[in-house]
């Protein structure tokens, strides 16, 4: 959800600071977005393909690097990826903010990120 | 002197900005957070699909309450006032917020709302969303707690489809439990459900039409309604 809206933003910030470096061209984009968020990266390269038509970041390599869901715990001190259950029944992956190790509830720590990490401009 | 150095025509250059793109709604959740917690106002986010019984479990938390605190309700819809005018006869004050096209609340438009309302009158807030199970979860509201509902009617899946409205539910409400047997469906499942995925979420069944099970929400969500 929410795809286009977030590309929006991403590009423009993209053109503002190309506008303030004086570039000639964007060559490159990197974003990294969590997949707990709910963007799905199919649309976001769709709508950055859009969205940068004959702009100055037009036919712009975009790199999406997908972060993980990650936890901490309070309880036992785990911190690494959160746990998915296999329901084979239905072909699905759920997600748990459980402790893999104590099964108390997990703080998120990673995962919800939409960060538009660097630019590579073109004098 | 200093000595400069400068891109010639056709250089490439790499510029780190790390710009979180999120931050811009998290702000103004942080900004309504710190409103709140000054005028000593609890608010709770209510989010569930069309239909699941938003509205009516606010009906029967505001009448179970409202002898207690002082309540008051924002009602977000895409457009009508429906569902506020039936709050409003309840006599609280309540503010309805249309989005127009937008499928969630976010931070902005509760701030606006809080604007409209004389916060040192106040102790309670409940917040009901816009009826969908996906975008609300990505905008953060600033509310203290944050209550997920779901109902019997709308299939025995409908937690594992939706697991990450769950992530920051601090309350879910099952609803129509008296509807349980005609559809088929297990609420003991329903709750184990949530418990996989969150097992912070405390869990609450509910007949959202007579009022039952409605004071175990108010407890989950340690509003005492006992006087």
């Amino acid at each position: 959800m929410h795809e286009f809206a977030r590309t929006s933003q991403i590009v423009e910030a993209v053109l503002s600071e190309a506008q303030k470096q004086h570039a000639a061209k964007v060559t490159e984009v990197e974003v990294e977005i969590g997949d707990l968020t709910f963007l799905g990266l199919e649309q976001v390269r769709f709508a950055y393909k859009i969205l940068t038509d004959k702009t100055m970041a037009e036919s712009s390599k975009l790199t999406i690097k997908q972060i993980r869901g990650r936890g901490k715990c309070e309880n036992c001190g785990y911190e690494g990826p959160l746990q998915y259950l296999d329901d084979p029944q239905f072909h699905i992956t759920i997600p748990t903010f459980n402790c893999p190790r104590c099964e108390r509830p997990l703080s998120i720590s990673a995962g919800r990120e939409c960060i538009l990490k660097r630019i590579r401009i073109m004098k | 002197m200093s000595q400069i150095v400068q891109g010639e025509p056709g250089e490439i250059f790499d510029i780190e900005l790390d710009e979180n793109l999120k931050r811009a709604n998290d702000l103004l959740a942080d900004e309504n957070r710190r409103q709140l917690r000054k005028y000593g106002v609890r608010a709770v986010d209510v989010m569930g699909s069309i239909g699941s019984g938003k509205t009516s479990l606010i009906e029967h938390l505001v009448r179970l309450l409202k002898g207690k605190y002082r309540i008051a309700a924002f009602k977000g819809d895409l457009t009508s006032e429906i569902d506020s005018e039936r709050i409003a006869k309840l006599g609280i004050p309540t503010i309805q917020i249309n989005t127009g096209k937008e499928c969630h609340l976010d931070a902005n438009l509760v701030r606006k709302a809080l604007g409209r309302v004389d916060l040192s009158a106040l102790d309670l807030i409940f917040i009901e969303n816009v009826g969908n199970l996906i975008c609300p979860a990505d905008f953060p509201l600033g509310s203290d707690k944050r209550v997920v509902i779901v109902s019997v009617t709308e299939g025995p899946y409908m937690v594992v489809k939706h697991p990450f409205i769950f992530a920051d539910a601090d309350v879910a409400v099952i609803n129509k439990i008296d509807l349980a047997d005609a559809m088929n469906v297990d609420t003991h499942k329903l709750s184990s459900d949530v418990r996989a995925i969150n097992s912070k979420t405390s869990i609450a069944l509910t007949n959202c039409r007579t009022g039952e099970g409605v004071d175990k929400v108010a407890s989950a969500l340690g509003i005492s309604s006992v006087s």
